[in-house]
C-alpha cells in the first residue's frame, strides 16, 4: 500500500486557460473556513474528477506553498495553475482565486453599515462557520492522508504530535515549526528501494 | 496617501507574514498608530467582513486598503495580497525538475504532515469562536459526518449549515 496513492501520469493534457480561470475562480472564491476547504474542495476538483495533476504534484504545490510569505492558499492555486500550464496557467489561476472574493470584500466593506446587525446576515455567517471547523478538520485528514502508509506511520505520528507539542506547548511559529520539519525531512536518511 | 505608498506598507506586512492575519500587527503599527490613516474600529471592520465573506483570510488588505482610500486602495490591497504568491513559480521551477528525489520527498512529506497538524491545531480557536451552543456544536458534528461518510460537495454542506442557523433563528425569534 506505500506510496500507492501517489501515482504519477506524465502525459496528462494540459487545461486550457479559462478552464483554469473558471475551476479557481468557482472554487478557490466561495468556500468559508479559509485556505483549508479550499484546499480539500480544489483536491477532490484537480485530481479526482479533471486528473489535471498527480497526487504528488499537488503536495508539491501544497508544502512550497505552506513555506511562502503571504497568503498561502494564493500561493498554493498559482502553483497548481503553474504545474497545469506553466505562465499562462500561474496567472489564470491567481486571477480566478482572487479577483471574485476580493470584489466580494470589497462591495461587502462599502455595505458593512447595512448589514452588520441583521439578525438573518449573522445567522447564516454563524451557521457556515460552524461548518468551518468540521472542514478545518478534515481538510488535516485529506492532506494527510496520502502519507500515512505502513512503514512511515511511526514517523508521522511523531511529526505531527511533534508540531502540536511546539505549537501548543512552546508558542513557536508555524512557520518555524514547518521549516525545521523541512529541514528534519531533508536531512532523513534516504529508504532504499 | 497615494497608491504606491499604501501598495507598499501593505506589501511590507504581507511579505513578512506566513497566515491570514499575521500581517495585522505590521497594518496597525504602520497605518493605525503611525501614519493615522486608519482607526481601529476601521480595522477590526476589516477582519469582521473577511471572516464573514467566503474566500482566504488574508482578504482583509482590500478591506483595509478601501478604508484608507477607497477603490484605488483596495486595488493596492488586492496586488499587495497576490505580489507574494508570485514567489511559488521559482521554487516550483527548481524542485519540480527533482520531484521523485527521495530526499525533497522526506522533506515534503514532513512539511505536509505537520502542516495537517497545525491545521487541526487551528480548528480549535475557530470552534472557540464558532461553536458557541448546542445547535453549532450540532451543525459541525453534522457537517463532518457528511463529509466523511457522503460525496456531497463542501459547498453545499456548508450552504446546508447557514440556512438551518437561519431557520433556527427565524424559530427562536418566533
Amino acid at each position: 500500500m506505500a506510496d500507492e496513492t501517489i501515482v504519477e501520469t506524465s502525459h496528462r493534457k494540459s487545461p486550457e486557460p479559462w478552464q483554469i480561470a473558471n475551476l479557481f475562480a468557482r472554487y478557490a472564491n466561495f468556500t468559508w473556513g479559509g485556505g483549508s476547504a479550499t484546499v480539500s474542495v480544489l483536491h477532490k476538483e484537480i485530481i479526482d474528477r479533471r486528473d489535471w495533476l498527480s497526487e504528488s504534484e499537488f503536495t508539491l504545490c501544497f508544502a512550497l506553498a505552506r513555506l511562502i510569505p503571504g497568503t498561502n492558499l494564493l500561493a498554493f492555486c498559482t502553483g497548481i495553475g503553474w504545474m497545469a500550464r506553466r505562465g499562462g496557467g500561474a496567472v489564470c489561476a491567481l486571477l480566478g482565486a482572487s479577483v471574485p472574493s476580493a470584489l466580494l470584500v470589497l462591495v461587502c466593506t462599502m455595505l458593512f453599515s447595512f448589514w452588520e446587525h441583521d439578525p438573518i446576515v449573522q445567522a447564516a455567517i454563524r451557521g457556515a462557520v460552524a461548518c468551518a471547523v468540521a472542514v478545518t478538520v478534515r481538510t488535516a485528514w485529506v492532506i494527510a492522508r496520502p502519507h500515512v502508509v505502513q512503514g512511515s506511520r511511526t514517523m508521522i505520528a511523531l511529526v505531527a504530535v511533534g508540531s502540536l507539542v511546539l505549537y501548543w506547548g512552546f508558542d513557536i511559529p508555524a512557520i518555524d515549526i514547518l521549516l525545521s520539519c523541512a529541514v528534519v525531512g531533508a536531512l532523513l536518511p534516504v529508504a532504499r528501494a | 496617501m497615494s497608491f504606491l505608498d499604501l501598495y507598499v506598507v501593505l506589501l511590507r506586512a504581507t511579505i513578512t507574514s506566513f497566515a491570514g492575519l499575521a500581517s495585522l500587527p505590521a497594518i496597525q503599527d504602520a497605518l493605525v498608530l503611525h501614519r493615522h490613516v486608519l482607526t481601529e474600529a476601521q480595522l477590526n471592520e476589516a477582519v469582521v467582513i473577511t471572516r464573514s465573506t467566503p474566500g482566504a483570510v488574508g482578504l482583509y488588505v482590500v478591506s483595509v486598503g478601501y478604508f484608507v482610500s477607497g477603490v484605488s486602495g483596495a486595488v493596492a490591497g488586492w496586488l499587495a495580497l497576490v505580489t507574494p504568491a508570485v514567489m511559488i513559480v521559482p521554487l516550483l521551477h527548481y524542485a519540480g525538475r527533482r520531484l521523485h528525489h527521495p530526499r525533497l520527498q522526506n522533506l515534503l512529506k514532513m512539511v505536509v504532515v505537520s502542516s495537517a497538524a497545525l491545521l487541526f491545531a487551528a480548528a480549535f480557536p475557530l470552534a472557540k469562536d464558532a461553536l458557541t451552543g448546542w445547535f453549532t456544536y450540532a451543525l459541525a458534528a453534522i457537517g463532518l459526518l457528511l463529509m466523511f461518510v457522503t460525496k456531497i460537495d463542501i459547498f453545499w454542506i456548508i450552504l446546508g449549515s447557514a440556512i438551518l442557523s437561519v431557520g433556527m433563528s427565524v424559530l427562536a425569534a418566533s
